[in-house]
């Protein structure tokens, strides 16, 4: 597909008009309009739940509006599905993967509109060359005839940019695509939208991450609660207004580690390697030792495939049972064989991949919420109703979660009350530690500030806590140590006051020694 | 980032039941209140349109026949619910059926030998012998299910395609073995004459007592109990349900088991019923309805949802739709019976969608897919109905569908069109 141009300079490349969604019980957008000026980079920002995604669906022809009207390079459109969408200039990354996992990444990158040769058959050859190219203008090394399925999330999301950029869209929105990328990878991805932009692309960009915002967008738009607040330039406003925005409310949120204090050593792991056969690596992760103790949070650096979720899992007993090195707790040397066994012993682990690897989106919050103590909600042996809502009730207050009560369905909560019925399920079990695999990853301001107490609590209550992250700031607001691994090797260790983020993304792609 | 926004719960909110698990008060769920409704409406549609109105004549003749057949298709589609609730499928039901008459029959064979061959009764002990060998092999069969899915990893679907065939032609091979071995001929059948299998073939209610008995102690199993909650976790999301710590093999053994032990336990009835078991076409096929009534009662195949009560009403909408077409064609039911439960099948999980496609704006009949889709439908209508009531009905039947899926075509045409203008 070619690049549209605009019809004519002056007019705006995007102009939405009173754009109303209802879905069932809720109204997702409340008369909102909007307008891109053409080569704009347009942040829009707001919570979960705030309408930013469902106004894009609707732009990019996967939902239709309710009522309002849409002009795209001044002539009104009304897109019956992306297809329409992408003939009209408009591509959009989305920020749920909408990737095939059994196709190579070149099909992917093509599907839908795959290069033929004369003879009408798939010209593979000419695919890959132009996906490795794309891969090569996001600076990543992606072997376009992987099985796309075999790469991490966040060389996922990388195809799926490159997929977009296939189109040569002259409109491009992105849906939160850091959100599952590394710093160095998002700092990748700032290039090829200034690339993009070069080119006099239009770039519509919602993300969380106020740094980013404030570094790309020209001019930011905030919604909250499906209704426009505010659409001001850049250089009109500062961070703290944007979020004041988003929530309603002006947030502080300042360093939460000061004044803990560590207690006894309770995990010692010393020389944890995990073989990764058929890999060139050979390892998932290489001779890592560390220290936890009670009262403590120790924070685990590192870049996507850098081992920091196969490390968890290894101590959690999820990883391949082939792992040598040994982990030691209280000082007892353990191997645990099954996630069970570590539950009963009293670690919990809150996996990365919310929707993947802990939700259960057919049960309601009670029962998502009282999954792993189910021991204690029974009566003459068989569960019980009434004690199984007792049972929810101390982690739901705990937690803060905000649910319209325990038999709500648990698809219904955003993605910060979801995290924090996980984070609840465990603390039923009641751990003594705490491996927490990015638990704010693509969670809104509000509910990570949130989150951030509640492990800051939590850790002040005793529990040793072991913290991953994809973005460093909350490693420096939360954590009392950060370990930095980089290609599953351990390369540096931090204390709180002397990490810095250019220390630790030094520490992160090289490999110098501690 | 949710797709939708939440609703946004307000402070003192009144609890909103949504969990789909389980819902507060009544025992059934609106779509299986729809199904009683479907059950009552074929049964009512059946009375007046049979000429020899026996549903109304002669009811409990008629309740007697669907009662049996219910409660030998309804025990083992419980436990085809529970292994697809839990995420997986067992295709070998039927094979099970076989192998387990199978087994009983050829167990009394070997500790009664005379007695079997001169059709004498031959005890309780061996009877219960016979019957204990038979839930042993299901629960042997199960436990070689779970192997072959968590240990050697095999999809459930190959697992239980190998020993679907597999286990057939092992029943055909123990049968003709034993009677080779214990009476003067070998044979693909043993007949079983014991006054207490003739006891349980003339006494209709005795298979009905063990099915209702069964349902309700499986309904309290999957919603009451911790390895209930576990197996609807499993299906519902096992990568999660193993990091919660469950131990998703063992669940899945259960399962398995469970399965395969109803399995064995119907092919007991199938014996008593038919006073014979005959591996070669003892519950042939079987398998598909037990699926089938678990889906029509509102399981997913994907897993993690359904009920025991959705299946037990799906079970009988089948017979009951079986026996009404059979009362109503006044043919042999077993012609049509693949026939119908096909079209019921079709008919139940696209009643159920029938909310999303008004709302979602999507086409039943859409471009050139729906084009060829018309005459095809409408041929297989006028088919069918011609081979059931003659081929003027036949011709009619098939017209018929023409013009209304023709209409149906048109009509939404029409509003794909009006949606398009009156979006700008």
């Amino acid at each position: 597909m070619t690049a549209v141009a605009p019809a004519s300079p002056d007019c705006s490349a995007i102009v939405m008009r009173g754009i109303t969604k209802r879905f069932p019980g809720v109204v997702a957008l409340d008369g909102v309009s909007l307008e891109v000026k053409p080569g704009e980079c347009h942040a829009i920002c707001g919570e979960n739940g705030a309408g930013k995604s469902t106004l894009m669906k609707i732009l990019s022809g996967v939902d239709r509006p309710d009522a309002g009207t849409i002009e795209v390079h001044g002539s009104p459109v009304a897109f019956a599905g992306t297809g329409d969408a992408e003939r009209a200039g408009v591509a959009i990354i989305h920020q749920e993967l909408a990737l095939v996992e059994d196709l190579p990444v070149a099909a992917n990158v093509f599907l839908g509109r795959e290069l033929r040769t004369r003879l009408g058959l798939l010209d593979d050859r000419r695919m890959e060359a132009e996906c490795h190219r794309l891969l090569r203008s996001l600076e990543c090394d992606i072997d376009p005839r992987a099985r796309t399925g075999s790469l991490r999330i966040g060389d996922q999301q990388l195809v799926e940019i490159a997929k977009a950029l296939a189109l040569e869209a002259s409109i491009v929105v992105m849906d939160e695509p850091t959100s599952a990328l590394t710093e160095a990878e998002s700092a990748r991805l700032e290039r090829t939208i200034a690339g993009l932009r070069a080119r006099g692309t239009t770039i519509v960009y919602i993300s969380h991450k106020m740094d980013e915002v404030f570094r790309l967008a020209d001019r930011i738009t905030v919604l909250r609660d499906g209704r426009h607040v505010a659409t001001v330039h850049r250089s009109d406003t500062d961070q703290r207004q944007v979020t004041a925005w988003m929530v309603g409310r002006d947030l502080a949120d300042g360093e939460l580690a000061g004044g803990r204090t560590p207690g006894a050593r309770v995990l010692e792991i010393r020389g944890l390697t995990l073989p990764w056969p058929d890999h060139p690596r050979g390892h998932r992760i290489a001779d890592v030792s560390l220290d936890l103790h009670a009262g403590e949070i120790v924070g685990i650096a590192g870049l996507m495939g850098a081992g920091r979720t196969e490390l968890l899992e290894t101590i959690f007993g999820a990883a391949e049972p082939n792992w040598t090195g040994e982990i030691r707790l209280d000082g007892r040397p353990v191997r645990f064989a099954h996630p069970a066994e570590a539950r009963a012993a009293g670690i919990a682990l809150v996996a990365e991949d919310r929707k993947r690897l802990g939700l259960f989106a057919d049960l309601d919050v009670a029962a998502n919420v009282s999954l792993c103590a189910l021991g204690d909600a029974r009566r003459a042996g068989l569960l019980s109703r009434s004690r199984e809502d007792a049972l929810v009730a101390g982690p739901i207050r705990d937690t803060g979660v905000k649910a319209p009560g325990p038999r709500a369905a648990i698809t219904g909560l955003s993605g910060g009350n979801q995290q924090k019925c996980i984070i609840g399920r465990w603390l039923l079990t009641r751990p003594r530690i705490l491996l927490l695999d990015d638990p704010t990853r693509g969670i809104d301001v509000g509910a990570k500030a949130e989150l951030h107490r509640l492990i800051d609590r939590l850790c002040r209550q005793g529990m040793a806590v072991l913290l991953t992250s994809s973005e460093l700031p909350e490693l420096l607001t939360l954590a009392d140590r950060i370990i930095v691994l980089a290609e599953g090797r351990r390369t540096a260790e931090f204390s709180r006051a002397e990490a810095t983020e250019q220390q630790i993304m030094e520490a992160a792609t090289g490999y110098a020694p501690t | 980032m949710a797709d939708a926004p939440p609703p946004q719960p307000k402070p003192g909110a009144i609890p909103r039941p949504a969990g789909r698990l389980l819902r507060p008060g009544g025992l059934l769920r609106s779509g299986e209140w729809a199904l009683l409704g479907a059950i009552l409406a074929a049964v009512a549609l059946a009375t007046l349109v049979d000429s020899n109105h026996s549903y109304w004549f002669r009811p409990l003749e008629s309740l007697r026949d669907i009662a049996r057949n219910t409660a030998l298709l309804g025990i083992f589609a419980l436990g085809a619910a529970v292994v697809i609730i839990a995420g997986g499928i067992d295709l070998a039901a039927g094979s099970m059926i076989a192998l387990s008459g199978t087994v009983c029959a050829t167990t009394m064979l070997a500790l009664a030998p005379e007695a079997m061959t001169a059709f004498r009764p031959v005890g309780p002990v061996v009877v219960a012998a016979g019957c204990a060998a038979s839930l042993l092999t299901g629960f042997l069969v199960g436990t070689l299910h779970a192997w072959l899915i968590t240990a050697v990893r095999l999809p459930p679907f190959i697992a239980t395609l190998a020993t679907l065939v597999g286990l057939r032609s092992l029943a055909r091979a123990l049968c003709e073995n034993a009677t080779a071995a214990f009476t003067p001929t070998k044979s693909a059948l043993i007949n079983v004459a014991d006054p207490l299998f003739k006891a349980i073939r003339d006494n209709v209610w005795i298979p009905v007592a063990v099915f209702a008995v069964l349902a309700v102690v499986t309904w309290m199993l999957l919603t009451r109990t911790v390895l209930g909650r576990h197996v609807h976790a499993l299906g519902g999301n096992e990568q999660a349900a193993r990091l919660a710590g469950i131990r998703t093999d063992a669940v899945k053994w259960f399962a398995y088991c469970f399965g395969a032990m109803t399995a064995a336990l119907a092919g007991l009835f199938y014996v008593a019923n038919e006073s014979v078991a005959a591996p070669v076409n003892q519950g042939r096929g079987h398998e598909l309805n037990a699926i089938a009534a678990a889906v029509v009662g509102g399981c997913s195949l994907t897993g993690g949802v359904g009920t025991i009560p959705g299946t037990v009403l799906g079970a009988i909408f089948l017979r009951v739709v079986i026996d009404a077409v059979s009362k109503v064609i006044k043919t042999g039911a077993d012609v049509y019976e693949g026939l119908i439960v096909g079209i019921v099948v079709v008919f139940a999980v696209t009643f159920a969608q029938v909310g999303q496609l008004a709302s979602g704006g999507r086409r039943l009949l859409p471009g050139a897919l729906g084009v060829c889709a018309i005459p095809t439908l409408a041929t297989f209508t006028g088919a069918v109905v011609a081979m059931m009531s003659g081929r003027l009905a036949g011709a009619a039947a098939g017209i018929m569908a023409l013009l209304l899926l023709s209409g149906l075509r048109v009509w939404e045409s029409r509003s794909a069109r009006a949606v398009a203008r009156s979006a700008p």
